[in-house]
């Protein structure tokens, strides 16, 4: 791409100066397309794009908006990376991500633009060389201060046209459930295991009821599948740490961890766990679910295990972790990560897979037992998944059973929520102010809205011109006025962005680089600082430049 | 037969195959690495050519064998057979209640034929018959449960309920009580048919000589129109039964999605708007075995209530 740019501007300049009439600007440029996804599946994205692309189309670029189902807009971007301009694309909040390691590494460092999530091709070694360091950095001051750093080149770049962080809304019935009792995760919201454990009935209604518009595809702690079977495996599965509701992780089955030196943790855990069927668990089994993923079964937990070089029983309730090199995410992205599992019902399921074709993510346990918090009782799909609590727990949880409702019709969730048929709604995705209504109209229904850790936002393909140039990107990126976007697509219920790291994670937020100065006019003067021009009412490249990619 | 269903399963192949998009979107996420894309590929046959897939799936299929769901991770037919009896009931419920409604109500209208009933009737069933299903069931949800409370909003038991198997299940109560809104809405929707069919059907038959016979033997009213004109005007009217229970085997997305019902409609919307092919070949050609099984019903029993039909 580069090599064709250089040759262009070579042409150009050679047709200077053989005499003929001297260039103003390069080459018009070409129609954009802009992808989204429909407005029935999107509606929120869809309102958002047509406004940014209106305000692009004033800056004199033709911008033609093409709307496509979610397959396929992930294959176009994410199978053929050289053959698309800009794209709507959203990261949806989990705790994991309360480490800023997966986003600020994966999504931008150039090691993952080939096949990785860094779809967009952007490459930069100033970043690449700070997002590596603050991985091995394990002094949280000073790794804050590099991911504050990454942020802020992050900022000058613009690589992407970063939106918003939505505010999910949730709701309960405080008449079933003590208010103080529900507990709103940072950035997660009040739909999480705290919750799930601490909730304390205020009535004869020991059940929770929940929803979820989405089916559950899997229950088991070896696959990463729906964000909804995620909430299950948190519950039925314990972790050597959790992340707090402060978005930082605690110990959990461990007792306490600690560091002996920079590849070293060692972790002593909790005595007289058992798991679901009875059995105790023992710092074998919790060796087993480490090594578990190191082997081919596991595939999509390998690259979180695949730090640790070896596994030590120093005695029999204490692990330590021998690290390949340091790493400041270990403690989230994989104690606080991995499922622990019983070896005795794993190790002869995973010898038995490895003579078969399918792997651990096509196992699904009849019961599946772990030893967390909630026992599992029955899942009919399409339909509920019920768990009781497990009273023999070290944090038992309070309420009898957690029953969660498959329901795609979200004005019957909003009924079932006003019938008392439902006591939690934990998945919304309709119009906030409906929702902020029924609360008004009824004393018992009790909103909660939470800035998420996810974000929406518009990526730009920095592989093709126009938009390997940063000051082309910041030009359109400045073009868009978020609070506009937050009234009209979001109806306030968002927070406008300019980082992947969202203010609900206080402690690596960079605030400085908020509220980024947008405008027509700060758009227009970037542009023409940078030799973009106006000719005939459409944005010519600067000067030299011709266009490579015209149909 | 044979050939028409290997027909549909070529055809179900191609179009899922043709269709923009990617099974692997469901699975992107900023931990993805190649080597989980290539292994999934893999795991999915989906690295061999079409025509070896091809190959592959009808020599599967021979055995009985639908293959495995990508978005489930579990066969095929056993995703299929948790929910086709939620499917079956339904169907098959709101079927049998806008068939007999549908029936003794074309029979009265085609007796009626000429006085205000009629004019009245006819104008309710087609306002009825071309409602949109989504909406006659909101307006049930909002009506009967959210204001009155007289039925649950969605699901197919309460939460939490346990059930011995499937008899237990479609026997109790709160079985009962959650199928009736659904059921309700599709009866509305089904009823047209049924009712229109059998109407003009004995209009014909009650003019034919042996009604003009029964008549001149003085018998009663009754016995003319439901003994001797009704049972006639039936059989057409039993044939498009047996194929509506063909059709509606593939369950109503729009109804199962209204009242949050876990049938075979939903799933299989979910199938082919997760790229999951297995899963979505497999019921579509579930539900065009049934079909064709059904029209060979219909024709059997064509047979069975018309003599003439066989002997012809």
């Amino acid at each position: 791409m580069w090599k064709q740019l250089a040759t262009g501007s070579a042409v150009a300049l050679m047709a200077a100066t053989a005499g003929g009439p001297a260039l103003a600007a390069g080459d018009e440029i070409r129609e954009i397309r802009l992808l989204s996804r429909p407005q029935a599946a999107q509606p929120q994205e869809f309102q958002f794009v047509q406004l940014i692309a209106q305000e692009w189309r004033r800056l004199g670029l033709e911008v033609e908006v093409d709307i496509m189902p979610w397959e396929q807009m992930a294959d176009l971007v994410w199978y053929n990376r050289d053959a698309w301009d800009v794209t709507a694309w959203q990261m949806v909040g989990r705790p994991e991500r309360s480490d800023p390691d997966e986003l600020i590494y994966n999504l931008f460092h150039s090691s993952t633009a080939p096949a990785g999530y860094n779809f967009i091709g952007y490459s930069n070694p100033e970043l690449d060389a700070v997002v590596e360091a603050q991985r091995v950095e394990t002094d949280q001051d000073a790794r804050q201060a590099l991911i504050h750093q990454a942020q802020a080149i992050l900022s000058a770049d613009q690589p992407n046209l970063m939106l918003v962080h939505p505010r999910s809304t949730y709701a309960f019935n405080a008449s079933v459930w003590n208010p103080e009792t529900v507990i709103d995760q940072s950035g997660i919201g009040i739909k999480n295991v705290w919750t799930f454990i601490g909730a304390e009935p205020a009535g004869d209604q020991r059940d929770m009821v929940l929803n979820s518009a989405d089916t559950v595809q899997g229950i088991n702690p070896l696959w990463i599948s729906g964000a909804t079977d995620s909430w299950i495996t948190e519950l039925v599965w314990d972790r050597l740490l959790r992340i707090g509701p402060d978005g930082l992780p605690q110990p959990w089955a461990a007792e306490s961890y600690a560091w002996l030196d920079e590849t070293t943790v060692e972790v002593v855990l909790r005595s007289g766990m058992a798991w679901h069927d009875g059995q105790p668990m023992t710092v074998e089994d919790v060796k087993f679910s480490f090594e578990a993923p190191m082997g081919e079964e596991v595939p999509m937990y390998a690259p979180f295990v695949g730090n640790i070089a070896e596994i030590e029983l120093v005695d029999d309730t204490t692990i330590r972790f021998h690290l390949a090199e340091p790493s400041a995410a270990f403690l989230t992205a994989t104690l606080a990560k991995v499922n622990l599992i019983p070896q005795h019902i794993w190790d002869p399921v995973l010898t038995d897979l490895a003579t078969r074709p399918e792997n651990a993510e096509d196992h699904q346990e009849e019961v599946p037992i772990g030893s967390g918090p909630f026992r599992f009782v029955s899942w009919r799909i399409n339909e509920e998944v019920v768990l009781e609590a497990n009273a023999d727990h070290f944090s038992p949880p309070l309420m009898d059973r957690w029953i969660l409702r498959i329901i795609p019709n979200q004005e019957a969730a909003l009924g079932m929520l006003r019938s008392g048929a439902l006591n939690f709604l934990s998945d919304y995705s309709g119009d906030p102010t409906v929702l902020e209504g029924l609360a008004g109209e009824l004393a018992e229904i009790e909103l909660a809205s939470t800035t998420d850790i996810g974000f929406r936002y518009v990526a730009f393909n920095n592989r093709r011109p126009p938009f390997n140039d940063p000051a082309f990107r910041n030009a359109l990126s400045r073009a868009v006025n978020r609070d506009l976007i937050v009234g009209a697509a979001f109806r306030g219920f968002a927070v406008p962005s300019n980082s992947v790291i969202s203010p609900a994670l206080g402690f690596w937020h960079n605030e400085a680089i908020d509220g980024l100065e947008t405008g027509p006019d700060v758009a227009q003067s970037l542009l023409e600082e940078a030799g973009y021009e106006v000719i005939g009412g459409r944005l010519h490249y600067p000067e030299g430049i011709s266009e490579a990619l015209s149909e | 037969m044979a050939f028409v269903l290997w027909a549909v399963a070529t055809i179900l192949f191609l179009i899922f195959r043709l269709m923009p998009g990617n099974p692997l979107a469901a699975y992107i996420d900023p931990t993805f690495t190649e080597e989980q894309q290539a292994a999934l590929i893999a795991r999915f046959g989906l690295d061999k050519s079409l025509f070896e897939q091809y190959l592959l799936y009808l020599w599967n299929l021979m055995q009985g064998q639908l293959g495995d769901s990508f978005f489930y991770r579990q066969p095929v037919g056993s995703l299929i057979l948790q929910v086709l009896p939620n499917t079956l009931v339904l169907a098959l419920g709101s079927l049998i209640v806008a068939y007999i409604i549908g029936v003794i109500a074309g029979a009265y209208l085609a007796w009626k034929r000429g006085t205000w009933i009629e004019g009245l009737g006819i104008p309710v069933v087609l306002t009825t018959r071309a409602a949109p299903e989504f909406w006659v069931g909101m307006v049930l949800l909002a009506v009967f449960s959210f204001s009155f409370g007289w039925f649950p909003a969605g699901g197919a038991s309460s939460p939490g309920a346990e059930f011995d198997g499937y008899l237990d299940l479609y026997l109790s109560w709160d079985f009962l009580s959650h199928l009736f809104l659904p059921a309700l809405t599709l009866a509305i929707y089904f009823h047209g048919l049924p009712l229109l069919l059998m109407r003009s059907n004995m209009l014909d038959v009650m003019n034919e000589d042996f009604v003009t016979m029964a008549r001149i033997k003085g018998l009663s009213e009754f016995s003319v129109v439901v003994r001797h004109g009704a049972r006639n005007a039936l059989l057409p009217v039993m044939t498009s039964f047996a194929f509506a229970v063909g059709y509606q085997m593939q369950g109503s997305v729009v109804v199962e999605t209204v009242f949050s019902w876990p049938g075979l409609g939903r799933m299989l919307v979910g199938a082919v708007s997760a790229g999951d092919y297995a899963l979505a070949q497999g019921a579509f050609l579930l539900i065009a075995a049934v079909v064709v099984v059904m029209n060979l019903v219909a024709d059997l029993l064509y047979g069975v209530l018309d003599p003439r039909v066989s002997h012809a």
